[in-house]
């Protein structure tokens, strides 16, 4: 698209900064003056600097704008929300749809099956996917190429393809209208792989001298894995964690072939249920349900970004 | 079916998990199962019937008939829960139920799919238990509203919602542009498509926003254009469902007529345009009148019947059926709820949200109650007389490829100079193969 | 093997008790599964008229003769190669502008970041908006001076607009990972080759992209398993067309199961669709040795 702005970079680099210092908070992390380049040389970057960041702000028009609208819309009336031109700020904002979302629906408690059911499923794919990873990049036991191949399979399969027969399973087991293949699907089915792959590229990429010291200190397997290996994997990890987070944040298809109860109900589900006696959606309140659970996630991300970037910088998917 | 039979289902199911039994040993289908009188089963039973309203009123209606359809029955049920499934996703959250073999025992059915389940084998008749329940008065029952759901002497679901097109008016924007008042019209007869056209063209170019809205139709769910195409008698295929009529005279009338109001009068919205009627974006909306309620006191609005074409005036009606699973565990027991659910009785409280398939029912004063927005005499013109004679959408027992083909074929009507004739000559053709599968 | 010593055995124990959960998940969520999808592949299942009738490789000889598959497949490759070459390059930039340490820039990442946590539902109905013949988009291109097409009623532009709703909503998660690759390129050895006298796009040419290579080959194969799951956006936006220019063969494949009720021929084309992401990875595997800088 605008490839031809790549070249760009280097122009407005200072000097040899401190490594790894996250881009948000350099701004004041001067270049040293021994290598302050002339006035003239100085200026020209200034500019180049501030075109950049208006690059910056015209690109991220298209990011922004669809979520400003949709947080926005959640305060206007249904007829403002469908005008085909879309209203920058509601003309007479008002928070009723807010007061809605929890009248019409066990809001509280489907918000809480979500957490609960994310944090689980994120905690037990990380467990799950740092001991195979660890094992696969480190362990070299008899078939482990042929397993790793066998779980990789996993990663080819979109979700559609195996919902029929998942769902032939988990009704043959009872465990239809629970949470459980909500859970234990994610954590050691096919979403699990892509977590498994991440952290076995992260093992290959650390040096083994660590884990080598461990040995010689006496540690076994396990305990280089969990005193040494699993504490390097940090960054690793929170990317795992990320993704995982995100994925079971956002499960729409599973949910809905799987739960039947509005109790049992998780968000994305939740949200296609604010709709008027004849199916048609009440938006305004769809909306300001939708903005319940994006916010909280966004505010996370801000904050933990930097320690995010920072650590993935850091972990071994640089290479 | 006993609960013998249940456990025969669960350890074919435990099999299937075990590898063993790839096979789907549990297909063999219940069509012929005895319904009738229910026979007691040894413990009462727990029903579960789908539906897409998420609506509290209405699951609380729902789970109050229910509640007392227990009591009378402690020892047939012992629950009837009602579960939602979300509009869009419905028919593949309950065909997924169904491939899974967890068939709940009774399921609201899109109009649309109504032809593919009746024919299919997987509802049972429900004629025999209607005409069997002391009470409910079968005979009260509009035979035109039934016609879709029947197969042979067979009734396989109930049309328990019956909700009439007509056409919403915006008057504030018509008086705007100073164009006659359609509830004028209507009174003398001069009702028809072209002053409809008319109408909106000249609103639209007055208001600056859009003139007359084929409401859902969004130049995707073509079948919508039944309320338009009906008014020149014109179907997509034969009443038989094997012959394709497209290229009929008719239809190609009623095609161009609708081209040429988009295209050349701009009386509706050009494709890629999206206008709702409800917020004040058109002039006049054809839908269903259940749509009422979406109407706020920002604009003066009037409601009146479908215009008349040049085969005379057409009632279409939506319509949504509830059918019993011969796979469900207790059919017969499901079939004896569905005869409470719908009596005289209940039918009354549930005509609230949805018209119900009953002469004594269809009056503006009945009506009236379950449509503040409207006035009973809007109702008696638009309803009482919109159910009577009413056709439906285009229905086949192979709609859902019919519809994704047709989709796909009409897109080339829906450019400026588009050669209608040989558009639906084209669509016949890739048409025909699926009417005669 | 026999002649493991006890110690290397008891590490191979610990390797198989590491790996036996996603091994044995797999063998039961993701193997069974398919397998059943085989099975299936080879019978006509009308799930409504509960009929399972095997029909040997009936499903596979009726892809040959279907007009509908060849454009999904079609398609597919269109919106595949768009998916990814415009993601990756997209994503490459951003990281690349945001490891400039400009102002604003914790801002500008969360921006780019937003969509991945919005509602995909939401996201995609707020640009079938922006996307109308008069919407948003037309209406800033008109301020502009220019006439804008009518984005989803084209074959083209309909295909792009799906290409371009899919990668705004999901470009911040590979941007991450790149910014984050960005950052672990050593600065000595840019300075060095500064020093050298490299030019700027010398210097990501020849240092910069080979360093985050194995990170690109990360990133694509994310983003191609993430292609395989445009159901939603398609859905909405353009609902397979118009005509059948949008339909991707996993929007075929849904269509054919839940809409046409065709389990079989869909199993059938699970299994095809599970062969052509299988080929496509084991290339794109083979082929990292060529072009990934140093073997992870």
């Amino acid at each position: 698209m605008k490839s031809d702005v790549m070249p760009a970079p280097a122009p407005g680099r200072p000097g040899p900064s401190a490594p790894a210092v996250p881009p948000g908070d350099t701004r004041d992390a001067a270049p040293g003056p021994a290598r302050r380049p002339p006035l003239g040389v100085r200026a020209r970057r200034g500019l180049t600097r501030w075109l950049l960041v208006l690059l910056l702000a015209v690109l991220s028009l298209p990011f922004v704008f669809p979520t400003w609208w949709m947080a926005t819309s959640s305060l206007k009336p249904m007829s403002e929300i469908l005008r085909r031109v879309p209203t920058i700020w509601p003309q007479d904002p008002s928070l009723e749809a807010y007061g809605r979302v929890f009248t019409l629906q066990p809001f509280a408690q489907q918000y809480w099956n979500s957490l609960y059911i994310a944090v689980l499923v994120t905690l037990g794919t990380m467990l799950v996917a740092a001991m195979a990873g660890y094992a696969f990049a480190r362990i070299r036991f008899p078939g482990a190429n042929a397993l790793f191949v066998l779980v990789l399979v996993g990663l080819l399969v979109p979700s559609e393809v195996t919902i029929v027969p998942l769902f032939r399973i988990v009704n043959s087991l009872g465990l239809i209208n629970t949470h459980w293949p909500l859970i234990v699907i994610p954590v050691l089915g096919a979403p699990a792989v892509l977590a498994v792959f991440i952290m076995r590229q992260f093992f290959l990429g650390l040096p083994t001298e660590l884990e080598e010291a461990g040995r010689i200190d006496g540690l076994g397997r396990w305990g280089v894995f969990w005193r040494i290996a699993l504490p390097l994997s940090r960054s690793a990890l929170g990317a795992v964690a990320i993704f995982t987070f995100l994925k079971s944040w956002n499960l729409y298809l599973e949910p809905i072939v799987y739960l039947s109860s509005k109790e049992n109900f998780t968000l994305p589900q939740a949200l296609t249920q604010y709709v008027d006696a004849y199916g048609g959606p009440m938006w305004n309140v769809q909306l300001a349900a939708t903005t319940l659970t994006v916010l909280p996630v966004l505010a996370v991300f801000l904050l933990a970004q930097k320690q995010f970037v920072q650590g993935l910088a850091h972990s071994g998917l640089k290479g | 079916m006993s609960v013998h039979h249940i456990r025969n289902r669960r350890t074919a199911g435990t099999a299937a998990v075990l590898g063993t039994a790839l096979a789907l040993s549990a297909c063999a289908g219940g069509t012929d199962a005895p319904v009738g009188e229910p026979e007691t089963p040894s413990e009462p039973v727990d029903l579960r019937m789908t539906v897409w309203t998420a609506d509290e009123t209405q699951l609380d209606l729902f789970q109050s008939i229910a509640d007392a359809y227990v009591a009378e029955n402690p020892e047939l049920v012992s629950s009837v829960k009602f579960e939602t499934i979300p509009f869009e996703d419905y028919t593949t959250a309950l065909t997924t139920q169904l491939a899974g073999g967890n068939a709940p025992d009774l399921a609201w059915i899109f109009e649309s799919n109504a032809p593919e389940f009746v024919s299919s084998g997987a509802l049972v008749d429900l004629r025999p238990v209607l005409e069997g329940t002391e009470g409910y008065a079968f005979d009260d029952l509009v035979p035109s509203a039934l016609t879709l759901w029947e197969d042979g002497d067979g009734l396989y679901a109930y049309p328990f919602s019956n909700s009439p097109f007509a056409m919403f008016v915006n008057t504030d924007q018509i008086e705007a542009a100073g164009q006659p008042n359609p509830v004028d019209l209507v009174a003398d007869g001069g009702w028809t498509f072209d002053a409809a056209r008319d109408i909106a063209a000249a609103t639209a170019e007055k208001s600056g926003k859009q003139g007359l809205v084929v409401r859902d139709f969004d130049y995707q769910s073509w079948e919508n254009l039944a309320t338009v195409w009906s008014g020149w008698k014109a179907a997509p295929w034969s009443a038989d469902g094997t012959q394709c009529t497209f290229t009929d005279p008719a239809m190609v009338d009623a095609m161009t007529w609708f081209h040429d109001a988009v295209f050349t009068d701009a009386a509706m919205p050009a494709p890629g345009t999206t206008a709702d009627f409800f917020a004040g974006d058109a002039a006049m909306t054809i839908t269903q009148i259940s749509r009422a309620s979406a109407l706020d006191d920002s604009f003066q609005w009037d409601i009146v019947p479908l215009p008349e074409g040049p085969a005379g005036k057409q009632n279409v009606v939506g319509q949504a059926g509830v059918g019993v699973f011969a796979a469900g565990e207790h059919p017969d027991v499901a079939a004896d709820f569905l005869a409470y659910f719908t009596n005289a009785e209940n039918a009354e409280q549930l005509a609230a949200y949805f018209p119900p398939p009953r002469q004594s029912l269809l009056n503006g004063e009945s009506l009236a109650a379950a449509n503040p927005k409207l006035t009973s005499e809007q109702l008696e013109a638009v309803v009482v007389q919109g159910v009577e004679d009413a056709v439906t959408k285009p229905a086949h027992k192979n709609f859902a490829k019919l519809s994704e083909t047709v989709r796909a074929e009409l897109d080339a009507l829906w450019v400026e100079d588009a050669d209608v004739e040989a558009v639906l000559t084209d669509t016949c053709a890739a048409v025909t193969p699926l009417l005669e599968d | 093997m026999a002649t493991a010593s006890a110690a290397v055995r008891r590490d191979w124990l610990v390797g198989y008790t590491m790996v036996a959960p996603v091994v044995l998940g797999s063998l039961a969520f993701v193997v069974l599964p398919l397998g059943m999808v085989v099975w299936y592949s080879l019978h006509e299942w009308n799930v409504l008229a509960n009929t399972f009738t095997f029909v040997g490789a009936e499903n596979y000889q009726r892809m040959a003769s279907d007009p509908g598959l060849g454009d999904a497949l079609l398609a597919t490759v269109w919106f595949s190669i768009g998916l990814v070459v415009v993601n990756i390059a997209l994503a490459l930039l951003l990281a690349v502008l945001l490891n400039q340490k400009l102002p604003g820039t914790t801002t500008f990442r969360t921006f780019f970041f937003s969509p991945v946590v919005v509602s995909l539902v939401a996201w995609t109905i707020v640009w079938s908006f922006l996307l109308q013949a008069d919407g948003g988009i037309n209406g800033f291109l008109s301020v502009l001076g220019a006439e804008g097409p009518n984005w989803l009623r084209h074959p083209t532009t309909a295909m792009i607009a799906v290409v371009i709703v899919q990668v705004f909503k999901n470009v911040g998660l590979n941007m991450i990972l790149f910014l984050a690759a960005l950052q672990g390129v050593p600065e000595e050895l840019q300075e060095a080759a500064r020093l050298d006298g490299a030019g700027a796009w010398r210097r990501f040419r020849s240092i910069t992209l080979p360093l985050i290579s194995p990170t690109i080959l990360l990133v694509s194969i994310i983003t191609i398993v993430g292609s395989l799951e445009v159901f939603a956006q398609i859905d909405v936006l353009t609902g397979g067309g118009p005509g059948n220019s949008t339909t991707v063969l996993v929007y075929y494949l849904y269509q054919q199961a839940f809409r046409f009720n065709e389990f079989g021929y869909a199993s059938a084309l699970a299994v095809l669709l599970f062969l052509i992401v299988l080929v496509l990875t084991l290339l794109q595997w083979q082929s990292r040795k060529r072009w990934v800088f140093h073997e992870v």
